[in-house]
């Protein structure tokens, strides 16, 4: 063996055990976050219907996620006799799997060190739409093979449902890149310090990210956002009074555990795309001390926290769509609206003065 | 003659003579009532079914005025009688109002609860409260015997017990003493009631003073499932109905039949239910080693179809018992045919009856209800009181009506009216066949005489030549006599006889009867015996026969047998009896026998097959079928066939010699004349009491005291 | 009118106050009474387990009249009843009630003329086996004794309204 041989696979080595040491360190860190939103969401969809939400578990129900991750793992998992029982084990793995794959592309902040991610993709939002559009897969594959007619029901809403509202993200998230200039998340978050606040005058403050000129697609984003992942106002596919529980009817225990763990990885990663493409990423919300001390991870989930608290709201306060009416807001509103937009935002753009 | 009534607003005619409430009912008015009933006197003490009489000054009590005491309206028109005016309304409310007064309100828990006259006439005639705020009045307790359970508190003085007792039953025991507050039902000595009727108080009683002892506080009448089926205690056929709650049967009470039991039974019909309890065959039983041990049916079946099989036809021998149904004797029989057993039979030993003679020479011809009308009565060994004790009432009921002569040849026993003894044995009977005796007058110028031959006559080796005596003195008592009265009768002691004797369950070409069975046993002749519920016969045969004992109880038979395959009581299978007047009444099951017991044709059938000789039906209704194109009169349930032949002629055609012997008493303890009976605690308990009765002078007993057979026997009222 | 019903569709108008009234509901005092550690109140003619009771001197009060069996809908009760022996007063031999049948609809004591079965506060009495649910009269005199005293309170605050 050459020493050639052996620097390239030094170099390589370390590459790789660094790629996968931030893997490790990004999913354990997800992970525990993703258990206190958890947390978070029922407490406080419990706090608006004035109750006091799980605390029993450690103070304050601290430790609820952590029991109930213990309760389903050391459930028994029951496999219904006419299931597939390949795919209908494959399905939650594909929508656990899919969704914190995710996260490879999700920059969590940017500093002297560098760029906070795992893989700094050029066409990073091209990735997150690929992977979040084949998040259906796991769904439908899980309706599929459960074999039994309310999987099925609830898998085919599923599907109809994630095509449509994908269509408008994916508008509303053309009209960002029409902004910012780039496929690359860090940039665009970046492209965010200057904007309307600056063009005033005033110093680089959350005026200037694209929630404001683009409030519409906010808007729009955030609610196909909740679409996108089956969260309630959306939840058909689960739609317990309707079809029991939807694609997770005949699951139960590891499996079940894995759906669940696979939608609120999704519900976050939708928290992080709509806190980098509108809000801001990891930016302060006015530079200035002593809000730029704080590092921008903090600012960063500070802002998921709170998207994710509008979602969680949006879950106590709206009662859930009829399906037509779900088909009816996605192709004939926000398709067309975000259409519009794209050619407004562009016209503005060339024609503004901007380019 | 016929009278005119208007009966709230209906005009009805009724028969003259009948009682003001009788019209009343006729007219479709409903009286309530607590001391009347339709087959006691009338007493007129409870005031409950005062009703307004248009002229009248006050409500009248309609048990007590005949349609013919009332006034008769001046300008002639019908007497009009409201039942439902504000006067009677408020008369009864009165009424309730003082019959409440001193009843305790322990409705919860007395037995009496939920089937009790004044519980449900106080909701229905009463109102909410009482304005009675004194002390309520207590009474001490009276022990009337181990069958009734007194609360005499309770007690509203209708005097239906104590009429009961006299007048039915025939035993002075109970009275009404004291006035007022003070009066009091008692038996004067304070022991207990002696009487084969005496737990019919029971259900007579309005209220809940006189109850069950023997059931009491175990069940309510709302959780019992009601089962009309037939009795065998004896050969009467008594119309009962078996209340059992899940696997139990609880308890059994009459059933109204005026043909046959009016709405009495016997205390042994009533009591015996403890007895269906206890020494039951629950499972079948092999003798091995000496002993008998548990085993299955295979074993047990296999082992009966190995030792029939292997055994000449002419040295097996099979008995029917007293209590078996006309179905498993049918299948029995059948098997038997088939088998070419010759040695069948189900009497008793030596009992002379004979089915290839017109049926009418084994029965009981002018029935029960025929009673009514006989105008002389000539007992031939028996003692009706004790054989079918039901039977006996309806003597005495015919002889309180007055008009009828009665006379016994036999022993001496204390009966429940007064007869003429006219001599112990065959001796006196000749005499009365020659015509030489009085009562031979008496019975030739009756309008209607009855001749009633009893076990005492019948059951002895010169059974036949006796009968034939008997059959002689009807014959000529029966000459220029109504065309269709039959005066010869067979009263019967054993509730499957007459089915029996019906279906030919007798002793085939060459074969032998009970009394030759045994003996052949005696001389080594017979190898198997086989018994359907038999315990009544000289206990045990000889070691070296193989017994097989079919039945429910683990009595004589079960303990000799070497074999024990078991059956059903009668109260756990359907089954067909006919009474001592050929009466065909169909008991139904009313609870399921217990442990592997199965019912007892079903047995006979698997059995058949098992021998190779498959018996032609499946189901009762199959074998109902079969039975009935053997025996047809069977088919008539709850009906007579009545007699159109005189069996006279054909009875005297067997005349014989006949001993000097007098006839014996055939029932020595009324209370244990059966199995079922036999493992009956209450029955055992009676029985003792009687026993003791017998020895104690303080007891009025009924078997052998002469005094009180001359008290019991004083004239009625 | 459709303009401002697009406007206010746009701007959430609707959502945006839902959203404030569910931050009113959200600071407002939580109702959640903690369970294991605190406890509603009960009312005194709540119907939970039941309970045979005995007289002050010791005695039972069924009097075996099998009136709450037979009122029971739900075929819970079963009684079966016989003369005691000592002094051959009517009592039950066996009292049984499967609590896995009963619903709770309370007829029994209604029944009940002597207040012997009375359906308690407890309702904190569930069991790991169902066996266990299939109470007999050792067990429901057992629960009469132990809740004597609430049940009396119970049906002395109650007595004015019967």
């Amino acid at each position: 063996m050459t020493q050639e041989t052996i620097d390239t696979l030094w170099t390589y080595g370390i590459w790789l055990l660094t790629v996968i040491g931030f893997s490790l360190l990004m999913i354990v860190g997800l992970l525990l976050i993703i258990a206190y939103l958890l947390l978070m969401d029922r407490k406080v969809w419990a706090a608006v219907q004035m109750r006091k939400g799980p605390n029993v578990v450690g103070p304050f129900g601290l430790f609820q996620s952590f029991a109930d991750l213990l309760k389903f793992v050391f459930k028994e998992p029951v496999i219904p006799a006419g299931a597939d029982k390949g795919v209908f084990l494959a399905a939650p793995v594909a929508t656990a799997t899919l969704a914190l794959t995710a996260w490879a592309v999700i920059p969590v902040s940017e500093n002297d060190w560098g760029r906070w991610v795992i893989a700094d993709l050029n066409v990073g939002v091209l990735y997150l739409l690929a992977i979040s559009s084949l998040g259906v897969y796991g769904i439908i594959m899980g309706g599929w093979a459960s074999n039994s007619k309310y999987p099925f029901m609830g898998s085919l809403r599923s599907a109809a449902q994630m095509v449509s509202y994908e269509v408008s993200i994916g508008l509303v998230i053309v009209t960002v890149l029409l902004c910012a200039g780039s496929l690359n998340l860090t940039e665009i978050v970046n492209a965010q310090q200057e904007g309307l606040g600056t063009g005033i005058g005033l110093p680089n403050s959350f005026l200037d990210w694209y929630w404001l000129p683009l409030l519409p697609m906010f808007v729009v984003f955030f609610i196909s956002a909740l679409a996108e992942t089956n969260r309630p106002p959306f939840d058909l596919p689960e739609a317990e009074s309707e079809l029991v529980a939807g694609f997770m009817v005949e699951y139960s225990s590891t499996p079940y555990l894995l759906f669940m763990l696979g939608e609120y990885v999704a519900i976050t990663t939708m928290c992080a795309l709509t806190t980098i493409l509108f809000l801001g990423g990891w930016l302060p919300p006015i530079d200035v001390a002593p809000f730029n001390w704080i590092p921008g991870f903090f600012w960063f989930l500070l802002k998921v926290v709170a998207v994710f608290f509008m979602f969680a709201m949006v879950k106590a306060m709206v009662p859930r769509y009829r399906y037509d009416q779900l088909m009816r807001l996605g192709w004939k509103v926000f398709l067309p609206l975000s259409l519009l937009m794209v050619v407004v935002v562009a016209g503005v753009l060339q024609y503004g003065g901007f380019v | 003659m016929s009278k005119k009534l208007i009966i709230d607003d209906t005009e009805i005619e009724v028969e003259d003579g009948i009682t003001l409430l009788q019209a009343c009912e006729q007219a479709g008015a409903e009286i309530p009532r607590f001391c009347y009933h339709e087959r006691l006197s009338i007493a007129g003490n409870c005031r409950m079914c005062l009703v307004e009489v248009k002229g009248a000054p006050k409500p009248i009590a309609s048990c007590a005025q005949t349609v013919n005491e009332l006034r008769p309206n001046p300008d002639g028109s019908p007497n009009v009688i409201l039942t439902k005016s504000a006067l009677v309304k408020k008369a009864r409310e009165g009424v309730m109002e003082f019959l409440l007064i001193n009843h305790p309100l322990d409705c919860p828990i007395c037995d009496q609860g939920g089937e009790c006259d004044l519980q449900d006439q106080a909701m229905a005639y009463g109102v909410g409260g009482s304005r009675y705020v004194e002390n309520k009045r207590a009474v001490e307790e009276k022990y009337l015997g181990p069958l009734i359970r007194t609360f005499m508190t309770r007690c509203i003085h209708c005097t239906r017990c104590v009429r009961f007792m006299t007048e039915v039953a025939g035993v002075d025991e109970l009275g009404l003493i004291g006035r007022g507050e003070d009066a009091e039902i008692t038996t004067y000595l304070e022991h207990g009631m002696l009487s084969e009727l005496s737990a019919n108080v029971n259900d007579l009683c309005p209220v809940g003073a006189l109850t069950h002892r023997p059931w009491s506080n175990t069940a309510r009448p709302w959780e019992l499932r009601k089962t009309e089926t037939i009795d065998v205690m004896d050969a009467v056929g008594s119309n009962i109905r078996v209340d059992s709650r899940g696997p139990e049967v609880m308890r059994i009470l009459p059933r109204n039949n005026d043909s046959v039991n009016e709405e009495w039974i016997s205390d042994k019909t009533r009591h015996v239910w403890d007895g269906l309890k206890t020494q039951r065959l629950d499972q079948p039983y092999v003798r091995r080693g000496g002993k008998l041990r548990p085993a299955t049916w295979e074993e047990a079946l296999g082992v009966v179809t190995q030792k029939l099989a292997q055994t000449e036809a002419s040295r097996i021998g099979v008995i029917a018992g007293d209590l078996c149904g006309a179905e498993e004797m049918f299948a029995l029989k059948s098997l038997m045919d088939r088998m070419g057993v010759a040695n069948v039979d189900c009497r008793a030993a030596h009992e002379a009856f004979d089915p290839s003679l017109p049926r009418s020479s084994y029965l009981f011809n002018t029935t029960i209800e025929g009673i009514d009308d006989a105008d002389a009565i000539l007992l031939v060994g028996t003692n009706p009181r004790l054989e079918a004790p039901i039977l006996n009432a309806r003597i005495r009921k015919r002889y309180l009506k007055g008009g009828c002569e009665i006379a016994l040849v036999g022993a001496q026993v204390p009966l429940t009216y007064r007869y003429e003894h006219l001599g112990t044995g065959p001796a006196a009977l000749s005499e009365l066949a020659d015509g030489k005796h009085a009562f031979a007058e008496i019975l030739s110028k009756a309008k209607a005489p009855m001749v009633i031959v009893g076990a005492g006559a019948y059951r002895r080796f010169d059974g036949e030549a006796v009968m034939a005596l008997a059959a002689r003195i009807a014959r000529a008592a029966g000459k220029d006599k109504a065309a269709d009265w039959r005066v010869f009768n067979v009263l019967h002691t054993a509730a499957a006889r007459v089915a029996g004797l019906d279906l030919g369950f007798v002793p085939g070409k060459g074969g032998l009867d009970t009394a030759g069975m045994l003996e052949f046993a005696k001389h080594d002749g017979l190898e198997v015996l086989y018994l359907l519920g038999a315990d009544e016969f000289d206990m045990p045969p000889p070691d070296d026969v193989f017994v097989i004992y079919q039945g429910s109880h683990g009595d004589a038979g079960a303990h000799r047998a070497d074999v024990i395959l078991p059956g059903s009581a009668y109260t756990e299978k359907s089954a067909t009896y006919a009474n001592t007047e050929g009466r065909v009444q169909l008991g139904l099951k009313a609870v399921f026998a217990p442990g592997e017991a199965k019912e007892d044709w079903a047995i006979l059938r698997a059995l058949s097959a098992q021998l190779g000789h498959t018996l032609p039906f499946d189901n009762l209704t199959e074998l109902r079928a079969a039975m009935y194109k053997q025996a047809p009169q069977l088919q008539r349930i709850d009906d007579v066939t009545p007699a159109t032949e005189d069996p006279c002629s054909a009875l005297i055609a067997r005349e014989g010699k006949v001993s000097d012997t007098p006839f014996a008493e055939v029932i020595s303890d009324f209370y244990l004349t059966n199995p079922i009976a036999r493992a009956s605690r209450v029955m055992a308990q009676l029985s003792a009491l009687k026993a003791a009765a017998a020895t104690d002078a303080r007891v009025t007993p009924f078997g052998t005291d002469e005094a009180s057979v001359q008290y019991q026997m004083s004239p009625e009222a | 009118m459709a303009i401002a019903q697009a406007v206010r569709s746009m701007f959430l108008t609707e959502f945006v106050s839902a959203f404030f009234l569910a931050m009113r509901y959200f600071f407002m005092p939580k109702k959640t009474v903690n369970y294991p550690f605190e406890k509603g109140p009960l009312s005194p003619r709540f119907r939970g387990e039941h309970a045979l009771r005995r007289y002050p001197n010791g005695q039972e009060r069924c009097i075996a009249c099998k009136l709450c069996e037979a009122i029971c809908p739900a075929l819970a009760i079963t009684i079966e009843a016989g003369p005691r022996r000592n002094d051959g007063t009517r009592r039950t031999t066996r009292y049984d009630i499967d609590m896995t049948k009963c619903i709770y609809c309370g007829l029994c004591q209604e029944a009940c003329p002597v207040e012997a079965i009375v359906e308690g506060p407890n309702f904190e009495f569930a069991t790991e086996t169902r066996e266990e649910l299939f109470y007999d009269k050792e067990r429901l005199l057992d629960n009469g004794d132990r809740w004597e005293r609430e049940i009396a309170k119970n049906i002395g605050l109650d007595a004015k309204f019967r």
